[in-house]
């Protein structure tokens, strides 16, 4: 009560705040996210969305959806905090890369160059919020037995989705077996190659509640700069320095 | 050593390295899948074995110190066995090493575009400098005999060492002199290298801000003395094996004691400090090691067979030789739990509260164990060294070479 109630969707005001920073200069945008977790039911539809655009093989996860339970019964509470990467502005996962095969673009986008990585995953021991997996060369379809006729066997599941190149930074990243990304640490890189088209993250425009809001955290006019000047904002682990580009509201 | 030993060592050896075919044979052909380490303990049995192997380099670094920095002469005869020690202990760490990286055929990037804010970059960078180090002074060191088994004849292999020789066939007086300065100019040269070396590993993991059992200024102390430790211990063993006399054994066994001392003291006071600290990450750490499923590898194998009783022996029979071989080969041996021990544990606790029930796969979970494969990988990679390690000091003068060195170490 005394509040507007909302006149238009947010995904088609950070459509248009999308357009309007694909507009400027690549330097002058530094991308940003915020969570609402007020909004955020749980429903793990961005893990799915994630995993379905980037083509996650099985343990190789970019966001997930902590649950967490709050009090002691019988006054107990569940909130649901998803967990992005944080694309920190001084994040401790580049500065420890041996062979500068991550860095943060002038975006403010943590991203991974997939044919420079050598698989030490010191980068993952040293991320904060574990939001780094190693692609240990899994597969969905293993152990799906092999067959003919009518029944799908393992070749046909497996070039339904898993021989589908994966997009990610724009290229298309080969059929999977010992080459990248395949050996590399992996991560969630804010769907570069969709915001290159002018598509929102998979994970914002599969949000059900809304609870994701993305765009450029400097253009003022934004949903995300708005968020972000909330009195309910936070962000994980603050302590550390790191300084994440990924926002919570209470 | 007893030849009956030696072909004991070898015949094992060849064992290990036929039993350990079959975890190289899943490594290199069905990548990381065979493994048990995932992404939330991205470093398992491979790193522990790495940082043991690294370790164990400290023996020639104890060697070079006593006998260039200190001016004890006693040890200068085991310089040259123990340069071999560290050269073969540098070959195993690079053999397991690159098998735990998920593309080894890229390590090429440390040199093409290194990052120098990484220490990962300045621990390889310490590696090559270790290997160029100590291949130079054991080749200076060697030299001499190369030439004279390449004259004989008779000898089994001397056209390889005549090869090795490059050619030469006489070594003057005036060849020695120079060969003994360079070597001792890379001895003393390789004592600023080696502290940095050996805290490297330590600052490796000290770094880490999000790691609170690692990050702290100790962490590369207690690295440096833990390598002290467990390279004064193999080279107090392998004096045994080859030069089993008091006067070498006894100052060693002394120095091994004193470390083994100062050891303790550190991770006693970082036991004190964590749990005082109540820090939620760092006590769930220490409790990992203390009371965890593997309490038995930090209160059993390192406490009780790595140290009450290498302390004992050590104490109680300060000059038997075989009680201090024994103190020593204790500790050696027990030495891996102290590296695993130190790894897993922090890694083995989950960074985001409710992260463990969220995404449920098997390398999403902390409760990391290193399964056959990975074993038979580190098994057949200590045979390989073990066998170059003795094979080498039949074929090579390892020996010879350390025989009368002592007389002209300083």
């Amino acid at each position: 009560m005394g509040r507007d109630l909302p006149t238009e969707d947010p995904l088609v005001r950070m459509q248009r705040d999308l357009k309007r920073a694909l507009q400027k200069k690549p330097e002058e945008i530094k991308w940003g996210m915020v969570i609402d977790i007020a909004k955020c039911i749980g429903c793990h539809a961005c893990t799915v969305a994630c995993v379905a655009e980037n083509k996650l093989p099985p343990g190789v996860v970019y966001r997930t959806v902590i649950e967490e339970e709050i009090g002691s019964y019988p006054h107990v509470g569940r909130r649901f905090i998803p967990r992005p990467c944080m694309h920190c502005q001084n994040p401790p996962c580049t500065h420890v890369c041996p062979v500068t095969a991550t860095w943060q673009t002038e975006q403010g986008v943590v991203i991974v160059d997939y044919k420079r990585c050598i698989g030490c995953r010191y980068c993952l021991v040293a991320c904060p919020y574990a939001a780094r997996t190693s692609d240990f060369g899994e597969w969905y379809t293993a152990g799906t037995p092999e067959a003919s006729g009518m029944i799908i066997g393992r070749k046909t599941a497996a070039a339904d989705y898993e021989l589908h190149p994966s997009a990610e930074y724009g290229k298309q990243w080969p059929e999977r077996g010992h080459g990248s990304p395949v050996g590399n640490a992996r991560k969630c890189h804010f769907c570069l190659h969709r915001l290159k088209v002018g598509m929102l993250p998979a994970c914002t425009t599969s949000c059900i509640g809304r609870a994701t809001i993305f765009g450029d955290r400097t253009d003022p006019e934004s949903l995300v700069f708005e968020m972000i000047s909330s009195p309910r904002m936070f962000r994980l682990k603050e302590e550390l320095g790191t300084k994440p580009s990924v926002y919570y509201l209470k | 050593m007893r030849d009956k030993y030696y072909n004991l060592i070898i015949g094992l050896a060849i064992i290990g390295l036929i039993i350990g075919s079959w975890g190289m044979f899943q490594r290199l052909f069905f990548g990381h899948l065979p493994m048990a380490y995932g992404s939330y303990v991205p470093w398992g049995l491979w790193v522990a074995f790495d940082l043991f192997f690294l370790g164990l380099t400290a023996g020639a670094f104890i060697i070079t110190v006593l006998t260039y920095g200190y001016r004890i002469k006693w040890f200068a005869s085991l310089g040259p066995i123990s340069v071999f020690m560290v050269l073969v202990t540098l070959m195993c760490e690079g053999l397991i090493i690159s098998m735990d990286l998920g593309h080894p055929l890229r390590i090429y990037r440390f040199l093409v575009t290194p990052n120098f804010k990484s220490m990962l970059t300045w621990l390889v960078i310490f590696i090559l400098s270790m290997w160029a180090i100590y291949l130079t002074w054991f080749y200076l060191i060697l030299k001499e005999y190369f030439i004279q088994w390449s004259q004989d004849k008779n000898r089994r292999g001397h056209k390889l060492y005549g090869w090795l020789a490059r050619g030469k066939q006489t070594y003057t007086e005036a060849d020695r002199e120079r060969d003994r300065r360079l070597v001792r100019r890379l001895a003393i040269f390789s004592i600023p290298v080696g502290v940095l070396f050996f805290g490297l590993h330590g600052a490796l993991f000290a770094v880490l801000l999000n790691r609170p059992l690692w990050n702290g200024a100790m962490t590369p102390l207690l690295f440096t003395v833990a390598a002290l430790l467990s390279g004064g211990a193999l080279i107090s063993f392998l004096a045994y094996l080859f030069y089993p006399k008091e006067e070498i054994l006894q100052p060693l066994g002394h120095i091994v004691l004193s470390l083994l001392v100062v050891f303790l003291f550190l991770e006693g006071m970082q036991f004190f400090v964590g749990y005082q600290s109540g820090i939620t990450g760092v006590v769930t750490s220490l409790n990992l090691i203390a009371f965890g499923p593997f309490w038995w590898a930090f209160w059993i194998v390192h406490l009780l067979i790595g140290s009450v009783i290498p302390l004992f022996l050590l104490i109680s029979r300060p000059r038997d030789v075989r009680a201090i071989a024994w103190a020593c080969f204790l500790i050696l041996l027990t030495f891996f739990a102290v590296r695993l021990n130190y790894l897993i544990p922090d890694l083995a606790v989950y960074k985001l509260e409710g992260l463990e029930n969220t995404f449920f796969h098997k390398r999403l979970r902390t409760d990391y164990v290193p399964n056959l494969n990975e074993w038979l990988v580190s098994v057949w990679v200590i045979s390989l060294g073990i066998l170059t390690f003795f094979l080498g000091s039949r074929w090579l003068p390892v020996l010879p070479a350390g025989k009368g060195e002592e007389e002209h170490a300083c």
